[in-house]
C-alpha cells in the first residue's frame, strides 16, 4: 500500500444466498485510492457497485478481506469502532441527495457538526463557508422541498465535505440530473477531491464523470478492471 | 436533539394526532384524579379534620363505626396509658327531618364529649355542653338550614335545634353533624345506652403501648389513614379510580409505543442515513426518545391544564371533584414516564437498523 493511500480494499469477498446456491458479488477484489484521487467505477446493473461502496464505506462487513481507511484497518473492529471510524473519515453522496426533509440546507451541514460534537458556532461558520463554496449561501435557509434537484445534490456534497472526510463515496450522484446540472455536480466533486485531498470513489456512467476521473474502473464478475490498462 | 426539535417544529402536523390522543388521555386522567380526590374528600374529610392519630374499634369491626360498640372500661385502659389522650366517639348515620319546613338531611352524626380533645374551639365546647343541639357542617347553610331550625332524628323521638355551623366536612358522603355524646347515645340506644359508644379516638403514645392496650381491651387500633377504609364506599371508590388511572397509563404507553414504532419504521432510511453519517445508536435513540419526551410532555401539560379547567368548572357545582396539586402532578409525571417508557419498545428496532440501508443496499 502506498503512503498516500486513503482507501484500500484488499481481497474482499462478498456473497449473497441465491436459492440453494451462493452468488458471489465481489470476489477477492482489490482497490487502492490515494488522497486527492477521483476514481470512477462503472458496471452493469447488478454487478455489485453499491455493495462495493457499502463495503468501502464500512456500511457492510465483507465475508473476507480487509478495508483500510486512512491507514486504519477496519478488520476486527467492533460495530461502535466502525461507526466512529466512519464518522471521522468517511462521507457519502447519494443518488437522490438523501437530505432530511425537516432541515434547511445549512442545518443539513450543521447536523454533521452536531454528530461530530463540534461547537455549534464553529459548525455554523464552516457550514456557511461550504455553502458559499458551492454557491448555495443564498439558499442556506431553504428546506429540501424548496430546492431543485441540482441544488439538493450540491447541498448533499457540501454535507459530505462538512465531515472533513479522508474518503468520499458517491453513488451515482448525477443519475437524476440533466446534463448541465450533472456537470456542475461532477465538477464540484472533482474540485473537492483535489482541494481537500479526499480519496473519492464514485459509481457513475456518464461521460462527464469519466472525463473528470483520474482512473476509470469497471466492475465485472466481482473484480475491478481498469479501463485503458 | 438537533434533528428532533426541528422535526417537531416543521412536521407538527405529523405529530398532531399523537399529541391530541395524549392530551385527551391527560384530560381524562386529570378529571379522574379530580374525581378521586373529590370522592376521598367527600368520604373522609370530616374524619381527616379531627385531631386524632389512631382510632380503636371493637375487634373485627373493620374500621366501621356502625359495627363497633365499646364500653367505658375500654376507654379507661387507654386513658391509663402514659402520654395518651383518649376520648369516646359515637358515630352513626341518621336522617334528620325538618320540623320547620326546611330540607330533610342525611347526616353522619358524631357524638363527642364537650371536654374531648377532639373539640378544640371554646365555642364548640360550649355548644356541646349546653342543652342538646346539632352543630352542622357549614355547607348545609347553603341548602337553607339556619340556626334555630329544629330537626327530628330518625329512629328516636328526639327533636334537636341547630345551634351552630362549623367546618365539619363529610363522612361516607354525608355531611357531619356534631352533638354531645350523651345525646348521641340517647338517639342510638334510647335510655339503655349504659355508656356505650362506637370507637375511641387516641392521640400520642407509643405503638407498643397502644397495641398492648388493644389486646387487653379486645380492640383494633388503627391509624387515621387505615380508619378511612371504614368509610362507606371508600375502598371501592379509591380502588376503582386507581384501576382506571392505571389502565389509562398502560393505554398511553401502548399508544405511544405503537406510534413510535410506526414512526421508526417510516424513518428507517433516515435512521440508516444518520448512522451512515457516523451517528451512534445512542445518538439516534436520544434524538427519537427525546422527541417523544418533548411531545408527550407538551401534550400532557396541555391536557392537564384543560383537565384542571374542567375540574374547576365542574367543582362549582355539587359534583364531588377537587383539585389536588400533588395528585395532578403525579398524573402528569406518570403519563410522561409511561409515554417515554412506551417509546422504548422501539429501542431494539432502532438499534437493528443497518446504515447500509442509506445506500439502498441489503445489509
Amino acid at each position: 500500500m502506498k503512503a498516500d493511500t486513503a482507501l484500500a480494499v484488499s481481497g474482499v469477498r462478498v456473497s449473497f444466498p441465491d436459492g440453494r446456491h451462493e452468488r458471489v458479488v465481489l470476489d477477492r477484489l482489490d482497490l487502492e485510492i490515494a488522497a486527492g484521487e477521483l476514481v470512477v467505477v462503472s458496471g452493469q446493473s447488478g454487478a455489485g457497485k453499491s455493495t462495493l461502496l457499502a463495503v468501502a464505506g464500512l456500511l457492510r462487513r465483507p465475508d473476507s478481506g480487509e478495508v483500510t481507511i486512512a491507514g486504519i484497518s477496519a478488520r476486527g473492529l467492533s460495530q461502535r469502532q466502525r461507526t466512529a471510524l466512519r464518522r471521522d473519515h468517511i462521507a457519502f453522496v447519494y443518488q437522490s441527495a438523501n437530505l432530511l426533509p425537516s432541515l434547511t440546507a445549512i442545518e443539513q451541514l450543521e447536523l454533521v457538526g452536531h454528530i461530530h460534537r463540534e461547537r455549534s458556532t464553529e459548525a455554523r461558520r464552516r457550514a456557511l463557508a461550504l455553502l458559499d463554496e458551492i454557491d448555495m449561501a443564498d439558499r442556506a435557509d431553504q428546506l429540501p422541498s424548496q430546492l431543485s434537484g441540482g441544488e439538493r445534490q450540491r447541498v448533499g456534497i457540501a454535507r459530505a465535505l462538512m465531515a472533513t472526510p479522508s474518503v468520499l463515496i458517491a453513488d451515482e450522484p448525477t443519475a437524476s440530473l440533466d446534463p448541465a446540472r450533472a456537470e456542475v455536480v461532477t465538477n464540484l466533486l472533482a474540485a473537492a477531491a483535489t482541494k481537500h485531498a479526499i480519496a473519492t470513489l464514485v459509481v457513475a456512467h456518464d461521460t462527464i464523470a469519466l472525463d473528470r476521473a483520474n482512473r476509470h474502473l469497471i466492475l465485472d464478475a466481482g473484480r475491478l478492471r481498469e479501463v485503458g490498462s | 436533539m438537533f434533528l428532533a426539535l426541528r422535526d417537531l417544529r416543521r412536521g407538527a402536523r405529523r405529530f398532531m394526532l399523537l399529541g391530541v390522543v395524549i392530551a385527551l388521555v391527560a384530560v381524562l386522567s386529570t378529571v379522574l384524579s379530580g374525581l378521586a380526590t373529590g370522592l376521598v374528600t367527600d368520604g373522609i374529610s370530616g374524619l381527616r379534620a379531627l385531631p386524632f392519630e389512631h382510632l380503636a374499634f371493637q375487634r373485627g369491626a373493620d374500621a366501621t363505626f356502625s359495627r363497633s360498640t365499646l364500653r367505658p372500661a375500654a376507654l379507661e385502659k387507654f386513658e391509663a396509658l402514659s402520654g395518651v389522650e383518649a376520648t369516646e366517639v359515637g358515630s352513626s348515620f341518621v336522617n334528620a327531618a325538618s320540623m320547620d319546613g326546611g330540607p330533610s338531611l342525611d347526616l353522619a352524626l358524631f357524638g363527642l364529649s364537650a371536654d374531648s380533645f377532639l373539640v378544640e374551639r371554646p365555642e364548640a365546647r360550649a355548644a356541646l355542653a349546653d342543652t342538646p343541639g346539632l352543630v352542622l357542617a357549614s355547607e348545609l347553610r347553603d341548602e337553607g338550614v339556619e340556626v334555630g331550625d329544629r330537626y327530628s332524628l330518625g329512629g328516636s323521638n328526639l327533636v334537636l335545634p341547630v345551634v351552630g355551623f362549623t367546618f365539619a366536612g363529610t363522612y361516607g358522603h354525608a355531611p357531619i353533624a356534631f352533638t354531645s355524646l350523651a345525646t348521641w347515645q340517647q338517639i342510638q340506644f334510647g335510655s339503655g345506652a349504659d355508656g356505650r359508644y362506637s370507637a375511641i379516638a387516641l392521640r400520642g403514645g407509643s405503638n407498643d403501648a397502644l397495641d398492648a392496650a388493644a389486646s387487653a381491651t379486645e380492640t383494633d387500633v388503627l391509624t387515621k389513614e387505615a380508619a378511612f377504609g371504614g368509610s362507606p364506599g371508600y375502598t371501592a371508590e379509591t380502588t376503582t379510580m386507581s384501576l382506571i388511572r392505571g389502565f389509562l397509563l398502560v393505554i398511553s404507553a401502548l399508544v405511544i409505543g405503537a406510534f413510535f414504532t410506526v414512526l421508526t419504521v417510516q424513518r428507517t432510511r433516515q435512521i440508516g442515513l444518520l448512522k451512515a453519517m457516523g451517528a451512534s445508536n445512542g445518538y439516534v435513540l436520544r434524538d427519537g426518545i427525546g422527541q417523544m419526551a418533548i411531545l408527550v410532555s407538551a401534550a400532557t401539560l396541555g391536557g392537564v391544564a384543560i383537565g384542571c379547567a374542567l375540574v374547576l368548572a365542574v367543582g362549582r357545582t355539587k359534583a364531588p371533584v377537587e383539585l389536588n396539586v400533588a395528585s395532578v402532578a403525579t398524573v402528569a409525571l406518570s403519563l410522561i414516564v409511561a409515554g417515554v417508557g412506551g417509546s422504548l419498545v422501539a429501542f431494539r428496532r432502532v438499534t437493528q437498523i443497518e446504515p447500509a440501508i442509506a445506500l439502498g443496499v441489503e445489509p
